[in-house]
């Protein structure tokens, strides 16, 4: 049908896309419920710190969030300008789904935005507080309608096909996929926790560096995300693992590729591996020996962990991204569990805000949570080539009639456009980073009295 | 009849989209001849609203995905590169206009990609419902044609034609919300650019059937009737939108300019329903299965009145005249007397060595717990485990919260005034 020239430009299109899109949502979920307890209390108490802390970060939230939409916008258009078979295929189970993800969530988010981004001085405290909330709710079910649609595309089910099109048979099935089960927790935990990692990173930026005007606000925001990391790390690995033995169990081929077996004789735990993909074998490995035995749950260190060459050759997904993707995420989980690990103790020893090489290690964690979720997606959607619907319809089957003039033409300008937009983007964090949150007050409240009086 | 639902919901959304985004990118092209003071204020009029606008486009997209699959994967692929050129447009369009309101002044540059992002923005969607107008080939509901098949003389006039109209709907807007402008150079301005959406859209209109290879078909009464009664509506509207120009009150322009632009989009949809990709293509052939309409009608439809209300109370919050946001200043914080932390006492480097053994075998420990890696000894230890080790986390954080707080760490908390 359509060349694979156009096939392949397609793919990396939506991936970079994709993942460039996906590292707005990992920072935006969690600061717009950050921006909504702490605009909350500040509505309750009156403590100006916590207006302090609503505007500082509201600053990153609003043009990371605005990001977010636009780059999002592309991804909804890319399913039928580069997909229209995948659209027409799917589009009464998809299309419905990122429909009701649309008009209940989008529209929410958008809706509140702009009260809560400007609203400041005009509306009342409490209805900001309730725009606040309205705001992070959406992006909250926003995750949910999206990780139900991918999560189906994953391990479908409740359908029948008929004239080449997915016919929805039981909605309930459809959205609360098997999947989803072990995915939505998953990826909302992910989102919270990167976020709690942005925040942590560069209020023990502050700290470091002691500045005076933002010490109240950084030691108030990485007691939160410290906080909240301690208490959700170890629930993430518990649900990551479950994820993972979900996905082994339901897509064998994706962790074949992700754990980096070729031969499925191998009882130890790939660190490394270097494939060779047209030899069936890996031209370089580094293990740690038994301990590929506890993915299976056995500690005698005996059980040995299937590999690719059970995959039929034309079913096989790319050992590279999948084996690096999931690296990438499951190293950097355990650096953050070390971390938090580490926070929790530090806390119940009293010397949370004076351990010098803690705090700059925490800056070194700022980015981890997005790295993680990168890394995350990698595995689940290079994990499961060649189908797009897992099993049902194949990516090379799903691509528009293009030319290969138009797709290259387009992915040389996201790509550049990207690049461009992302350097803008770090440079605006780090520029708002150093500025600095507005200073408070000094000094007891002054009297309302004109100074010529007091003269 | 489901999908005639479908089609309507397409339709609403594409005209919200039209009115709404249509004034916010009008603002935007109109930001390029304007002076700079006024240029900031102009995207800051557009900041508090453009997010909820172009959601309508993206309702009308995915609707149009889920209830019409068959006109979606045929007519994006059709406008494959104005398409992509929009939504290139439309990011550099959000960055512009994000970091122009987020820099605190004016900035040529973020400005400047504002306004041409706008342009840029308008001129493909023209270019867009131009192709979709003259139809793209297809065959057995795939798109089979060429790359450049979206270029036509009838398109580039269709996107002159959008982009008037967004000027138009932009200069009424801004008589509406902004002070301070003179109101022969309003009127001047306002009925020029109505004159000039007047004749094109005569134009448009009287090319359309050499263009559209669908055959009109206005000897059908219901439809003649439909057609002629939307035109008039657009023309009583143009009518009010002409003497409303610089003068008051100021809304009547936009109100005008919105109800034209809605009409115009009905008499379109009276002479093509229910042709969606012309030449052939119907609401029935291209439509999706009955149960995916159904759910998408029913969700969508049931949400419409909550998304419009609370849209329209955004709106309120932002009515009448725009003015510069005054962020009131901080409070000023209370007094707390800050008592430090007693210096930690020096540990023996044996304790210290046996206390960090302890607390890395710990962790390893706590991270095999979280992994489940002994789920094979025993169900519950995995489950207990992570509960516990949250348990502990949480209430670590609850008691060295709440001793932070006494000890004056946060600085500015009133309630630490109350230990002695």
């Amino acid at each position: 049908m359509a060349s694979p020239a156009v096939v392949e430009l397609s793919r990396w299109q939506f991936a970079i896309t994709a993942v460039f899109h996906m590292t707005f949502p990992a920072l935006t979920v969690g600061l717009s419920v950050l921006l909504a307890v702490v605009y909350t209390v500040y509505a309750r108490t009156g403590n100006p710190l916590y207006l302090q802390i609503f505007r500082f970060w509201k600053k990153i939230f609003a043009v990371g969030f605005g990001l977010g939409v636009v780059a999002g916008t592309v991804m909804t258009f890319e399913f039928g300008l580069n997909w229209g078979v995948y659209a027409h295929a799917v589009g009464p189970v998809i299309g419905v789904t990122i429909g009701m993800e649309v008009i209940t969530a989008f529209f929410l988010e958008a809706g509140f935005i702009g009260l809560m981004l400007y609203g400041d001085g005009r509306i009342r405290p409490r209805t900001m507080a309730l725009a606040c909330w309205m705001v992070a709710f959406g992006t909250l079910l926003s995750t949910t309608w999206i990780l139900s649609a991918n999560s189906w595309m994953q391990d479908p089910v409740g359908y029948r096909k008929a004239d080449g099109q997915f016919h929805a048979e039981d909605w309930a099935s459809i959205l609360l996929n098997p999947a989803f089960a072990h995915r939505f927790p998953h990826m909302l935990l992910a989102v919270l926790i990167s976020a709690a990692w942005f925040v942590g990173g560069i209020s023990a930026w502050y700290l470091v560096k002691n500045r005076a005007a933002a010490q109240p606000m950084a030691r108030r925001c990485l007691s939160l995300a410290l906080g909240v990391l301690g208490v959700l790390m170890p629930v993430q690995l518990y649900v990551g693992d479950g994820t993972a033995v979900f996905m082994g169990q339901h897509q064998l081929p994706k962790l074949e590729a992700f754990e980096g077996n070729w031969k499925s004789d191998n009882n130890g735990y790939n660190l490394l591996v270097v494939p060779d993909t047209g030899r069936g074998e890996n031209r370089l490995h580094v293990e740690i020996p038994h301990l590929g035995s506890v993915i299976a749950q056995d500690l005698s260190g005996k059980t040995t962990t299937p590999g690719l060459l059970q995959t039929p050759p034309d079913e096989r997904p790319n050992m590279w991204t999948t084996f690096y993707g999931f690296r990438a995420m499951y190293f950097t989980a355990l650096l953050m569990f070390a971390t938090a690990f580490a926070g929790v103790v530090l806390r119940l020893r009293r010397r949370l805000f004076d351990s010098p090489r803690f705090l700059r290690w925490m800056v070194w964690m700022t980015p981890a949570g997005i790295i993680a979720i990168t890394g995350g997606w990698i595995v689940a959607e290079t994990g499961r080539q060649p189908w797009v619907v897992y099993g049902q319809l194949r990516t090379a089957d799903a691509v528009s009639h293009l030319s290969t003039f138009e797709v290259a033409a387009s992915l040389a300008g996201f790509v550049l456009l990207y690049v461009t937009l992302l350097a803008v983007w770090a440079r605006y964090i780090v520029r708002t980073v150093k500025a600095g949150p507005e200073a408070l007050p000094t000094g007891p409240a002054a009297p309302d009295v004109p100074e010529a009086l007091v003269a | 009849m489901l999908e005639y639902a479908s089609y309507a919901l397409v339709l609403f959304s594409l005209g919200m989209y039209v009115v709404l985004d249509g004034y916010d990118l009008g603002v935007g092209m109109l930001s390029l001849a304007a002076g700079p003071a006024r240029r900031r204020e102009y995207g800051e009029i557009v900041a508090t609203a453009w997010d909820a606008n172009e959601s309508w486009i993206i309702l009308a997209g995915v609707v149009l995905w889920a209830g019409l699959p068959g006109a979606y994967a045929v007519l994006l692929p059709a406008v494959y590169l104005p398409l992509i050129g929009m939504l290139i447009a439309v990011i550099l369009r959000g960055l512009g206009l994000e970091m122009h309101s987020a820099a605190g002044g004016y900035r040529r540059g973020w400005a400047l990609l504002f306004g041409g992002a706008s342009l840029a923005v308008a001129v493909c969607q023209g270019l867009v419902l131009g192709a979709v107008l003259t139809g793209p080939r297809q065959e057995g509901g795939r798109f089979t044609g060429g790359a450049l098949d979206w270029l036509s003389p009838y398109g580039v006039l269709c996107a002159l034609g959008l982009v008037v109209l967004y000027l138009l709907a932009g200069a009424a807007w801004l008589q509406d919300k902004t002070e301070g402008w003179s109101r022969s150079r309003t009127r001047r301005t306002g009925r020029s650019l109505l004159a000039a959406t007047a004749v094109l859209a005569v134009a448009l209109g009287l090319l359309l059937p050499g263009a559209d290879p669908q055959p009109t078909a206005l000897d059908e009464p219901l439809r003649a009737v439909l057609f002629w009664l939307a035109v008039a509506v657009a023309v009583g509207a143009a009518a009010v939108a002409w003497s409303g120009f610089g003068r008051a009150p100021d809304w009547r322009p936009f109100a005008a300019v919105a109800t034209l632009t809605a009409s115009g989009l009905l008499a379109l949809a009276a002479l093509t329903a229910p042709v969606v990709v012309p030449p052939a293509s119907t609401v029935h052939q291209v439509a999706s299965p009955h149960s995916s309409q159904l759910f998408l009608v029913l969700g969508v439809g049931l949400c419409m009145p909550f998304v419009l209300a609370y849209n329209a109370y955004a709106w309120r919050s932002f009515r009448g005249k725009y003015t510069a946001p005054a962020e009131p200043a901080l409070p000023p914080p209370r007094p707390v007397p800050h008592t430090p932390a007693p210096a930690a006492a020096p540990s023996g480097a044996v304790r210290t060595v046996l206390r960090r053994t302890v607390l890395v075998v710990s962790g390893i420990l706590a991270t095999a717990v979280s992994q489940d890696v002994f789920g094979g000894v025993a169900d519950w230890i995995g489950p207990l485990g992570v509960a516990l080790l949250a348990g502990t986390a949480l209430a670590a954080w609850i008691a060295g919260d709440r001793r932070d707080r006494r000890a004056g760490h946060f600085g500015a908390d009133p309630e630490a005034e109350h230990t002695p």
